[in-house]
């Protein structure tokens, strides 16, 4: 049984729970004027029962597997899948978190909030968080080395999407720093297990007096930072994070039987190289 | 401000399907539309990829697509063969041709018509009921000349003479073409030959008006929904269209409007299986190595692949040599969605390209089933000067099943006949 010291260090709650209620309220606004913008359209629906067996199987590796792009080109499938799956498990890991939390404070958790923040749970968070902010980390930087250096010629030029990167990837390091110093303050066979943040470890043995200021200002850069995404994401490319997976499944409905779209014969159907080759 | 008033991007997004809004909003703006795209590889503007006329119809909806660039966007529009090769590698999936089409019939709705030369050839659609403004009494004259010159074994019969299991759908470019018209004949002598029992429409048969559907016209719901009365009241029990662009018509456009409308067969569909019953006997082998080009309307759009293919297999002789761009891939010639009336330049410029892959499989000849197609490919070898021949499959298929019917015998035995 191992027991994890609580780093407790002074969060302004009050100012993020406001800035996170505007920030969510302008979030809601930006999607129903969405909303509103595609209501204006015709509605059409499904002449056919829909097999949704096929759609969901059409979904999951559309979806989650990203093949369509695995097969157009595999070094931007694996740049993809990382940032995805490191930006989803991270989501979850916040979110699930938050969740627990709160549900502790009530006593509602039937003790899984001491498990995972108190004990041996502690070190799976630690692993979750550390393996996927890497996968994270490097598909940014993968993007960004595609399109800052090979700059292949159908890159978009619109500049938000670099910002956006830049974005992302100031998001996941700064939330390796604040976890690099809240690791400083635990016991070091329990820090390996943040086997990344640890690189962020301020040097020598500081004492809490002396990290607790650093940690307030690392976790204000990073929560705001990312109350900031919330309310830039209607604004840019990564409104396909939410809407792709929609018009995926919409378009799987209607055409869930090509097989020049949809494996098992999409490789048939494939060109011998493609024309930029 | 008075949101009661609609503006015009309102009303171009009511003409616009839900999905299709949303799609608008989920382009991730990865630019494998560009890459693919055989008219960007011509024309090398953003707002003539994908992600560009997505991203100005999404700000022309949201009333914020100034001047320059709306012009630039209605044009790139219809200067689109809306062959279907970005919504093959659309890592989100858009259904680009339907949203092209939907677009344009959008846009007219709204008020902002189609370009001059499209709208001259809808008017022709209309009028005469055919694309090419040619009295309706002329579509069966094809048939009458061959069987007078000898091409076929029996008459051609028409509907209203002779109820037969199957109907022929010439298409107007095989009936009033006289560079194609090669193609009805041959279809025929071939139908004939397997023994088939078939029928054309003659006069009566009508555009299929596909074309309307393609650049957009008002009226294509309500022509369309005569043509499938008409058909269906025939109670043919096979319908075989020759023509890759009247197949889409009416296998795909037709079922959207009425699901209970029976879909047709393409004729490369139909020789297919009349070889594989044994009906047809290619006697005569063909010792030539030829390129097959898949038609967007028949393959993309329909995933008619493997028929033609195994159509190719069975002559004897032949040997099929596969382009680098070939099944969903394949490079469009340019002939359709209106882009050959938009801009003829740049259809000249996509078949001259498709010619010069086709060239380097090292294949003699490009064989298409797609008359529209064919006549594209043969700008392309006027452009390159390329010493590449182009087939219509059913060229190829006579050469081995009936060789005195070639396209050359068929087109001397008509001018002789207009000499006469």
């Amino acid at each position: 049984m191992i027991d994890i010291p609580t780093v407790n260090y002074p969060k302004p709650w009050l100012l993020f729970w406001v800035a996170d209620v505007l920030a969510a309220g302008y979030f809601y606004y930006a999607l129903y004027r969405k909303w509103q913008g595609w209501s204006r359209g015709i509605t059409r629906m499904p002449k056919e029962k829909i097999p949704w067996g096929r759609v969901v199987r059409i979904w999951l590796s559309e979806v989650l597997g990203q093949r369509q792009l695995w097969g157009l080109s595999s070094f931007r499938w694996v740049a993809h899948l990382f940032i995805f799956w490191g930006f989803i498990a991270l989501s979850l890991l916040s979110l699930s978190s938050f969740v627990l939390k709160r549900l502790g404070d009530f006593g509602m958790d039937s003790g899984l909030a001491h498990f995972f923040f108190q004990e041996e749970g502690y070190l799976f968070i630690k692993l979750w968080g550390n393996g996927f902010g890497v996968l994270l980390l490097m598909g940014l930087m993968i993007a960004g080395v595609r399109r800052l250096f090979i700059r292949p010629p159908q890159q978009s030029n619109n500049q938000t999407d670099l910002f956006l990167i830049f974005f992302l990837f100031w998001l996941t390091l700064s939330g390796f720093t604040l976890e690099g110093i809240r690791v400083s303050l635990i016991p070091q066979e329990i820090a390996r297990y943040s086997f990344f943040g640890q690189l962020f470890m301020p040097g020598g043995i500081p004492s809490r007096e002396e990290v607790y200021p650093w940690l307030t200002a690392c976790w204000v850069v990073h929560a705001f930072s990312g109350i900031a995404l919330f309310v830039y994401l209607p604004h840019s490319k990564l409104m396909h994070s939410i809407l792709a997976p929609l018009v995926i499944a919409m378009n799987a409905v209607e055409e869930h039987e090509r097989k020049d779209l949809y494996w098992p014969d999409i490789s048939k159907h494939r060109a011998t190289r493609s024309p930029r080759d | 401000m008075a949101r009661h008033l609609k503006t015009q991007g309102d009303k171009i997004a009511q003409g616009l399907t839900r999905r299709q809004l949303i799609e608008l909003d989920a382009c991730a703006r990865c630019g494998d539309c560009q890459v693919w795209c055989p008219v960007y590889a011509q024309d090398p503007r953003e707002c003539i990829t994908a992600r560009g006329k997505m991203s100005d119809l999404r700000r022309l909806v949201n009333g914020g697509l100034p001047d320059p660039e709306r012009q630039d966007f209605l044009q790139s529009l219809y200067e689109c063969s809306a062959c279907g090769q970005c919504h093959i590698v659309c890592p989100v999936r858009i259904n680009t041709p339907e949203l092209w089409e939907q677009a344009r019939h959008s846009l007219v709705s709204a008020g902002i018509p189609q370009p001059e030369s499209q709208m001259k050839q809808l008017t022709t659609i209309k009028e005469f009921n055919n694309s090419y403004g040619k009295p309706q009494q002329e579509r069966d004259v094809w048939a009458r000349l061959a069987w007078e010159a000898g091409l076929l074994l029996s008459p051609v019969t028409v509907w209203h003479e002779r109820v037969a299991p199957v109907l022929y759908f010439v298409g107007c470019t095989a009936s009033f073409d006289p560079e194609t018209q090669f193609v009805a004949v041959q279809s025929a002598r071939l139908l004939q030959e397997a023994g088939v029992e078939f029928s054309i429409l003659g006069k009566d048969e009508p555009c299929c008006v596909g074309k309307l559907r393609r650049m957009g016209d008002l009226d294509f719901s309500v022509e369309a929904q005569k043509r499938m009365v008409q058909i269906t009241a025939l109670g043919a029990g096979k319908v075989v269209a020759s023509c890759a662009g009247c197949y889409k018509g009416l296998h795909s456009d037709y079922p959207k409007l009425r699901p209970e409308f029976r879909p047709v067969l393409h004729l490369t569909q139909f020789l297919d299986e009349l070889i594989t019953e044994g009906r047809l006997r290619l006697a005569h082998e063909v010792p030539m190595v030829v390129t097959y080009h898949d038609p967007c309307h028949l393959g993309r759009h329909n995933q008619v692949y493997d028929e033609p293919r195994r159509v190719l297999q069975a002559v004897p002789g032949l040997k099929l040599a596969e382009m680098p761009r070939h099944r969903a891939f394949s490079s469009c010639c340019g002939m359709g969605g209106g882009l050959k009336m938009a801009n003829p330049e740049i259809q000249r410029k996509m078949a001259a390209e498709r010619i010069r892959e086709a060239e380097s499989t090292g294949a003699e000849a490009i064989v298409t089933p797609c008359q529209t197609c064919y006549l594209g490919l043969l700008h392309g070898i006027e452009e390159t000067g390329s010493s590449m021949r182009a087939y219509h499959l059913n060229e190829i298929l006579a050469l081995s099943i009936c060789p005195e019917v070639t396209r050359e015998e068929i087109i001397n035995a008509f001018v002789r006949a207009a000499a006469r």
